[in-house]
């Protein structure tokens, strides 16, 4: 078996679950480079497109971020926040909203605003187009780094909506419905219950215990029984990602 | 009627004090720098601030106090760093600030561009933006119910500032407005009551008449255009000039302090006459010339403003 790194495993596990004729919202660095490596193998007609106005880029040069015309190369048409956010994913046809995150709950609300701790509160960026992704896209993937001040019983700030307060309480507070929440870490995949909307662990990757899982997270997590392990990187998949790479992590 | 005026013109008939002003930059990409600059120039204060996405303009406006309210939808330099003005006035609880999301300040603005009252949308809900705005008693959110499908929404007042400025590629003596790649900045463009254009090139009306197809803004809605060449630096403008990654950099790391912040807005604002003199202190044409873009890219490719 090839040698991998833990956040190769991380794209390739997330592109898998992205299949061909998706359209998908995404962000910088993992996400965009799951989404290419998909493109490039099992998924050639994914549509994907930034918030801020680009659809369907090709890139051939690393950014630093959605603003970066490196990033919008290529691609099939311009538009605006209106295009993408009010209409695209407002409309209801954008099919994966592919996000990063600083924290999550365990009814995977994201937290993208500020943290708090003893000295106060400490704000970072926002939601820029995060809440509205999360709002509209019919299901969500989340990638981030396992750690327990992480993926917490609260979020500091709900930036975003995941499965709210569980059940059907997303519904009722008027957000549209939801197909649901996957998360993508350097431990494990996650996904929110159909009924409880809560995160269930449904595949441990190479090498890691639950234990380890458990002392990673800080609430209590589901873990489905007989949990499977995640299918490693294939060589082809490796050898496209590590090509192609185009925001260069 | 020709409506090209020198920016610090068009400034000066901006209120001193109390100003509502909107502002079209996206992250590092056509921010209204000069326009910005121009405004801690002359002194402006308590400006009501607004902008879809936040970026250096706005973080240079709250840094130098200019500021009395700014309604946003989250902003950073991108990789470069983050808003620290904006930020640790959040965190002191200073210059009112109102956090929102992209899209619900873009539909506020859309509003304002139909002269519609308000428009009704279900982003916000069930966030804690919602919850702070709605608890501070922000008289443009509003939780109400749609008389057709009797669901939940939230009704965004619409927002029509007195003065909004873009920066973009070109305009030409009507105001006819030439932008390239994405335009994130209509919705603010067209919401304002007076819209002032900088942009980097003039072109003349007999150009827009041969290429109507690259207007995307008519003179309608244009109340003023500066020509201010390198009118966004550091920050890029599609396939004109990249940013200029160090000149961002420094940025990141002097916004952290107010001190070093103070420093910085001293030397390069405070302390130039203009944007010319600005760009002077930077390196002049020759630093300009290493950010001109390869047209065939948008960008300086193998270099320039590449991390």
């Amino acid at each position: 078996m090839a040698e991998y790194s833990t956040n190769e495993l991380m794209a390739v596990t997330a592109a898998r679950r992205l299949q061909n004729g998706m359209i998908v919202a995404v962000g910088l660095g993992l996400p965009q480079i799951a989404s290419f490596l998909a493109k490039a193998t099992h998924a050639p007609d994914l549509t994907m497109f930034y918030e801020v106005g680009v659809v369907n880029p090709q890139p051939i040069d690393s950014g630093v971020g959605i603003a970066d015309p490196r990033l919008w190369y290529g691609n099939d048409s311009f538009t605006g926040l209106m295009g993408t956010l009010g209409e695209i994913l407002q409309k209801g046809v954008c099919d994966i909203g592919f996000l990063g995150s600083l924290q999550l709950d365990r009814y995977a609300n994201l937290n993208s605003s500020l943290v708090k701790d003893a000295n106060g509160v400490k704000h970072l960026t926002g939601s820029g187009g995060a809440a509205d992704i999360a709002t509209f896209s019919k299901h969500v993937f989340v990638i981030m780094r396992h750690e327990k001040r992480k993926f917490v019983e609260h979020v500091d700030w709900v930036t975003s909506v995941g499965c709210y307060k569980g059940k059907k309480s997303r519904e009722e507070a008027g957000l549209p419905r939801t197909e649901g929440v996957t998360v993508f870490t350097n431990l494990c995949v996650m996904e929110t219950g159909a009924e409880s909307g809560e995160l269930e662990v449904v595949s441990l990757h190479p090498g890691v215990t639950i234990e380890q899982l458990k002392e990673n997270t800080g609430f209590d997590v589901i873990i489905r029984d007989n949990l499977p392990v995640t299918p490693e990187p294939t060589e082809d998949e490796l050898r496209v990602l590590r090509e192609q790479n185009p925001a260069g992590v | 009627m020709n409506k090209i005026r020198e920016l610090s013109d068009i400034v000066r008939e901006i209120p001193d004090r109390g100003a509502e002003i909107g502002l079209g930059g996206f992250i590092i990409n056509r921010c209204c720098m000069a326009f910005a600059a121009e405004l801690i120039r002359q002194g402006k204060k308590e400006i009501e601030l607004t902008s879809v996405s936040g970026n250096m303009e706005s973080d240079l406006l709250v840094g130098a106090g200019c500021v009395k309210s700014y309604a946003y939808g989250g902003g950073s330099l991108d990789h470069f760093g983050r808003l620290s003005r904006v930020n640790e006035a959040i965190e002191q609880g200073r210059y009112n600030i109102k956090e929102f999301s992209n899209l619900s300040m873009a539909l506020r603005m859309t509003a304002g561009t139909m002269g519609v009252p308000f428009i009704p949308t279900k982003t916000l809900l069930g966030t804690d933006m919602l919850e702070k705005l709605l608890a501070d008693k922000e008289d443009s959110v509003y939780i109400g119910e749609s008389p057709f499908d009797g669901e939940r929404y939230v009704f965004l007042k619409k927002l029509q500032p007195e003065y909004v400025c873009i920066h973009a590629q070109a305009a030409d003596e009507l105001g006819n407005v030439l932008i390239e790649g994405p335009v994130w900045d209509l919705e603010t463009a067209k919401a304002g009551k007076k819209l002032i254009v900088t942009a980097d090139r003039l072109v003349s009306n007999q150009y827009v008449k041969n290429n109507q197809d690259k207007v995307t803004i008519p003179g309608v809605y244009t109340y003023a255009v500066a020509i201010v060449p390198y009118g966004a630096f550091p920050a890029a403008v599609y396939k004109e000039y990249d940013y200029d990654a160090e000149a961002l950099t420094h940025y990141a790391k002097v916004n952290q302090k107010q001190e070093t912040f103070d420093e910085y807005l001293n030397e390069y604002i405070l302390g130039t006459k203009d944007h010319n003199e600005l760009l002077e202190k930077w390196g002049g044409l020759a630093r300009m010339n290493a950010l001109r873009a390869d047209p065939a890219y948008g960008y300086v490719k193998g270099g320039g403003g590449h991390q």
